[in-house]
């Protein structure tokens, strides 16, 4: 089932976008700097609308969903954590709490999915190091349960190691819990690693998209040779 | 002291503006001309309305206290909403709030028969009032407009979480409240022991007990202090909403924001 189907849509920098991602599906999105990527990504949770064109989640124009709980079934994980002032525990359960569902032994199990300990939860959020932050922001988002998970290249900020631990967890996610990944990345090892389908974008278009695998070793346009190439 | 200077005497100011004149012949600081238009400005626009203060004074309290009050809080109106021109509606917003906050404060003085209702109290007072607002209404605006452009990923990040605009704005309001008030905490703690304030200097100087100037002083430095807090709240909680637009999505820069004005706030 599409978990989402884009018609025709076009928003600055993006033009004419078709296409459907299924439940499940770990699409990456890549490219070059420009290309549009972030764009696309504030589309599937209404962060920006379209100036033209229909979005679809589950068969139902995304506009007649409620936005607070549109953005509650689609979460997003920044490139950087942006944490909220206050402990771990004030972050986690932010999201919950907007929506009266809050309960206490969430947190246990937040923590415990992004690989965490629990001596963490009182900590002040200016006392985590960047790796520790940016699985906050993850806890942060998956504590409203959503049922696809976008990431703005959640990692690039990371040093190699602890992107690695982040992966991982994202790993586990997609695959103990079969989220629907969405996720924008530079790197195509990480690409490769995490994902299934692929989006290549250029100047605002999705210029080849399919497999990941094909993509990545069978491309068929110029553009996308050229990028893999260097 | 006399209270009254004379016209002899204040020929004499001339020293004072001889002082800035020659700094700025001596370091070639360019600023000559300035110097001598600010001065002359200044010295024209007291005397005018000087002479305008006395005219109102003499008319019925009725007549004069709206007549200047009006003409003072639109004035200050078309300053304050520079500090916010691309938001919709700051100049009616900022207008009605002093209005209002101008209104709250005149009738407690009355009511409670802290000044007497008449050009020569009320004119003087309200002006400190509605001066002192207008400056944190548009410290506020800066504030506000500062705060959110430093923060767009936490108001994303948090409206993405499902977060309403007032939801997500409660940091951005809680800090821009935070930088109004905190000024005038620390300048009320500290009044009279650096600097005496302006008004009681006036009054002492215009012949007053220094006790009769100080209460008249409180009445006015915590008259401010309850105006400049109204004043940042007021402009704070009313103007959140038009940094969002209809769709709960964060409005990032000062296109959008003017695009907005045509349009209704979000909710």
């Amino acid at each position: 089932m599409d978990v989402f189907r884009f018609e025709r849509v076009t928003k600055a920098p993006l033009r004419n976008l078709n296409f459907s991602i299924q439940e499940k599906d770990k699409v990456m999105i890549f490219g070059p700097s420009g290309a549009g990527k972030s764009s696309l990504l504030f589309l599937f949770n209404r962060l920006s609308d379209p100036d033209e064109g229909v979005i679809y989640l589950q068969n139902q124009p995304i506009i007649d969903c409620p936005i607070p709980t549109l953005r509650k079934r689609v979460g997003l994980v920044l490139q950087a954590p942006h944490l909220f002032p206050g402990t771990v525990k004030d972050n986690i359960k932010y999201g919950p709490s907007l929506f009266g569902e809050w309960q206490e032994e969430q947190a246990e199990q937040l923590l415990d999915y992004v690989q965490l300990p629990m001596a963490l939860l009182n900590r002040d959020v200016e006392d985590l190091s960047g790796g520790e932050k940016q699985r906050v922001s993850l806890a942060r988002t998956l504590a409203n349960s959503p049922d696809v998970l976008l990431l703005d290249e959640p990692t690039s900020s990371l040093d190699y190691r602890t992107a690695e631990e982040i992966e991982e967890v994202l790993e586990c996610l997609s695959q103990e819990h079969r989220i629907t990944l969405i996720m924008v990345t530079h790197n195509l090892k990480q690409a490769e690693r995490l994902g299934d389908k692929g989006f290549f974008m250029m100047n605002g278009e999705i210029v080849e998209s399919g497999d990941l695998q094909d993509l990545l070793y069978e491309p068929t346009t110029d553009a996308l040779n050229r990028y893999l190439d260097e | 002291m006399s209270p009254d200077v004379s016209n002899q005497s204040l020929l004499f100011l001339i020293v004072f503006v001889f002082v800035p004149l020659t700094l700025s012949y001596l370091y070639q600081l360019g600023m000559s001309k300035s110097i001598m238009w600010s001065s002359l400005r200044g010295t024209v626009q007291l005397f005018a309305i000087g002479y305008i203060l006395t005219w109102l004074f003499d008319l019925p309290p009725v007549v004069g206290i709206p007549v200047m009050v009006s003409v003072m809080i639109v004035i200050a109106t078309f300053h304050a909403r520079n500090k916010g021109r691309e938001l919709p509606h700051v100049f009616t917003v900022i207008l009605i709030g002093l209005i209002v906050i101008e209104g709250i404060v005149l009738s407690l003085w009355i009511i409670f028969d802290m000044v007497e209702f008449k050009p020569s109290e009320v004119i003087p007072m309200s002006g400190m009032v509605i001066g002192n607002s207008m400056v944190a209404m548009g410290l506020a605006l800066e504030r506000m407009k500062s705060e959110f452009a430093e923060n767009t990923g936490k108001l994303q990040a948090a409206l993405s979480l499902g977060a309403r605009p007032k939801q997500a704005s409660h940091l951005i309001i809680r800090k821009t409240l935070n930088a109004s008030l905190i000024p005038n905490i620390d300048k009320l703690k500290i009044i009279g022991l650096v600097q005496l304030p302006g008004m009681m200097t006036g009054l002492i100087l215009g012949g007053v007990a220094p006790v009769m100037a100080i209460k008249y002083q409180l009445v006015i430095s915590l008259s401010i202090f309850s105006a400049v807090s109204l004043s940042a709240m007021f402009v704070t909680l009313a103007m959140y909403r038009y940094f969002f637009n209809q769709q709960e999505q964060l409005l990032e820069n000062e296109a959008q924001l003017e695009a907005q004005s045509k349009n209704r706030p979000s909710k």
